[in-house]
């Protein structure tokens, strides 16, 4: 059954088109992977899927369901959830609070008692902590979990990202260049935990990354992305002969 | 982690309403008094209501991350409910049960200005940063025109209202429970969703929170907190006016939380308190020479800037950095005095000025030091809590990860 079914989308930014009629699906438990040279649309292909831009035309469905122009916290509670390019933690709170924001769509309790610090938001507040400490341990950030996150390293930034995703349980995890400024260990750990990620939890992992390696030893099917129009699609051993995605990537033989 | 037990909780609660209640008692009976105590009465009622205008405004300011500037908007809103109706429908009560009327009127008021913070917040909060301060700049003006030309609320000459001796319980009581709620929400799961809308709009949405729910439900908090605010001052003054709820009353509430820190609680009580209390003692200062306050401008000046050289270039113990701001701070008031007492022999510095000009001046030059020191505020995003005072008298302070549990 497919998960994510994208169709044309396309968005137009005044006269520039920085994605033009993109089709793709996702199935349940994939690990796709979406590459494209700088600029290609892929960021924004996220966007479009996480209701931070409506696109122009076309359609985005996911679970049957027609989530085109959502609102993001709504796209959110379906099940799709993100992490950003650019790292956007909550800079000033810890690790520990980090990810338990990201719980925030499991609240049972209305704001009301948390107010009046009644037992049920203390509880809830409680059990939100040592659910998100168990996803600090997933991504082995459990000793930092007091830790301001403006004052971590790069690496522990992009994995803490990962776990905030996940506090909000999603079906669809949407990883943006998750890989970015890590070195090849951290590389490999990382390689290893959205593996993790998707076998244990189930969580179907769309990523975009520009290291090669990482991508075609991470991911089933990939797709390619270039001046926001697809121009290949399939499993990393075609992608890797395809001429079109080669002279992307290096430009043509003269 | 500490496991959470309903008697515990029960009994920490009843210790804590009982301890707030008493300090209310105990406040009404060393301030509440008449006769010779009626300015001090006047000025404890005064600075708690700005206690309580502050916390409420670093809701929305602080740690909801709106900036607002028009809060006094919603406090005129809150004091001319009071007055209406204590002075109409509700004039028999008003008379004759002061404390049950005050906490009604409170009631009330703090309805009508939460409904306007709803109105203004809904469509204005879908702005960001600048734009709204703009609209919120607006807002406090449009509420003071209207009300200074309605005939109804007293056009400028405003409202009188019955005066009560014995604001004093009702207006601590608000203050801690304003303090009270902010600090839960702090505590709770629910504040961090507040915390994370001041810190990332896009990646709190991407997390599922709503932002606009978020600020609004900020928004009509602070606001409600601030009609409450002004109830208790209608009923301390006796009297409600168009000039007391200005741009000004605005500006002040909105140092005091930049001042004691954005998202402080600690920080923003603190700054009201002291915000309040310095311009209202110098209405005693009369006649200076002008070499005073050129005297102290010297020694201000020198002193911020040894500071500021501390602070830049010295990066040793801290106990050694604690001695040399203690000893810059002291140099520069060292300064001032000596060049104030110098210059004041100079014929032509000895002109008299009144003192009473430089009430507003303090601000701002407060402000402006405390952006060249300390732009995150005095507090910053700190809290004051139980192992930070162990750790200040040399305990040993309690691990971090038991103060999260």
């Amino acid at each position: 059954m497919s998960l994510l079914r994208v169709e044309e989308a396309t968005i137009k930014f005044g006269g520039l088109v920085a994605v033009n009629k993109v089709s793709f699906e996702l199935n349940q438990g994939d690990l796709f992977g979406l590459i494209g040279p700088n600029g290609a649309g892929k960021t924004t292909c996220f966007n479009l899927i996480t209701g931070v831009y409506a696109p122009t035309s076309g359609t985005i469905i996911f679970k049957d369901r027609n989530i085109t122009g959502t609102p993001s916290n709504k796209i959110a509670k379906q099940g799709i959830c993100r992490t950003f390019q650019n790292i956007r933690l909550f800079h000033s709170m810890t690790s520990l609070e980090n990810v338990v924001v990201g719980g925030f769509l499991r609240h049972k309790t209305v704001l009301g008692s948390a107010l009046c610090y009644l037992p049920s938001a203390i509880k809830e507040t409680e059990e939100l902590k040592s659910q998100a400490l168990d996803l600090l341990r997933l991504v082995d950030l459990e000793d930092v979990a007091n830790v301001r996150s403006r004052d971590l390293p790069y690496g522990k930034q992009r994995r803490l990202e990962i776990a905030r995703a996940l506090a909000t349980q999603p079906q669809l995890l949407l990883l943006d260049e998750p890989a970015a400024g890590m070195n090849p260990n951290e590389k490999m750990e990382l390689l290893s935990m959205v593996k993790k990620v998707r076998d244990e939890l189930g969580v179907t992992v769309l990523l975009i990354e520009h290291d090669m390696k990482f991508v075609m030893n991470l991911c089933e099917r990939i797709f390619v992305l270039d001046h926001g129009e697809e121009i290949a699609q399939g499993p990393p051993s075609e992608i890797r002969n395809d001429p079109k995605v080669i002279a992307a990537y290096l430009g043509e033989a003269v | 982690m500490k496991t959470f037990s309903v008697a515990e909780w029960t009994r920490s609660r009843f210790i804590s309403v009982v301890v707030a209640l008493f300090f209310c008692f105990i406040c009404q009976l060393a301030f509440g008094g008449d006769g010779l105590k009626i300015y001090l009465r006047l000025l404890f009622s005064l600075v708690g209501i700005y206690v309580t205008l502050a916390v409420s405004l670093n809701l929305i300011n602080g740690i909801t991350g709106q900036f607002s500037i028009g809060h006094a908007a919603f406090y005129q809103i809150g004091a001319y409910t009071a007055a209406l109706l204590g002075s109409t429908y509700f004039k028999p009560m008003a008379d004759n049960s002061s404390l049950l009327w005050l906490l009604i009127a409170m009631g009330f008021s703090a309805i009508t200005a939460g409904v306007a913070g709803f109105i203004v917040g809904l469509p204005s909060l879908r702005l960001r940063g600048d734009y709204l301060a703009v609209v919120t700049l607006g807002i406090g003006e449009i509420v003071n025109i209207i009300v200074k030309n309605q005939k109804s609320l007293g056009e400028a000459y405003g409202l009188s209202t019955a005066k009560y001796e014995s604001t004093v319980f009702a207006v601590v009581l608000l203050a801690i429970i304003c303090i009270a709620v902010s600090r839960n929400l702090l505590k709770t799961s629910h504040g961090l969703a507040f915390l994370a809308v001041r810190e990332d709009e896009i990646a709190s949405s991407a997390m599922g929170v709503n932002l606009t729910k978020i600020k609004v439900t900020a928004f009509v908090l602070g606001s409600a907190f601030a009609g409450a605010a002004g109830a208790l001052y209608a009923h301390t003054k006796g009297f409600v006016g168009p000039a007391d709820f200005s741009m000004d009353t605005s500006f002040l509430i909105l140092t005091m939380v930049v001042l004691g820190g954005t998202g402080s609680i600690t920080g923003t009580t603190c700054a009201a308190i002291v915000l309040f209390i310095i311009p209202e003692k110098m209405r005693d200062m009369h006649d200076l020479m002008l070499g005073v306050p050129i005297g102290v401008a010297i020694g201000i000046i020198g002193g911020v800037g040894m500071l500021k050289r501390i602070q830049d270039t010295f990066h040793g113990e801290g106990n050694v950095r604690l001695g040399m701001n203690v000893g810059a701070i002291a140099g520069g008031i060292l300064t001032a005095y000596i060049a104030s007492k110098l210059l004041c022999q100079i014929h032509g510095l000895q002109t008299m000025i009144n003192g009473q000009l430089f009430r507003m001046p303090v601000l701002a030059i407060t402000l402006v030091v405390l952006m060249l020191l300390r732009p995150q505020g005095i507090f910053g995003h700190h809290e004051f809590s139980w192992s930070w005072v162990q750790k200040l008298f040399g305990k040993r302070p309690v691990p971090e990860s038991e103060v999260a549990s």
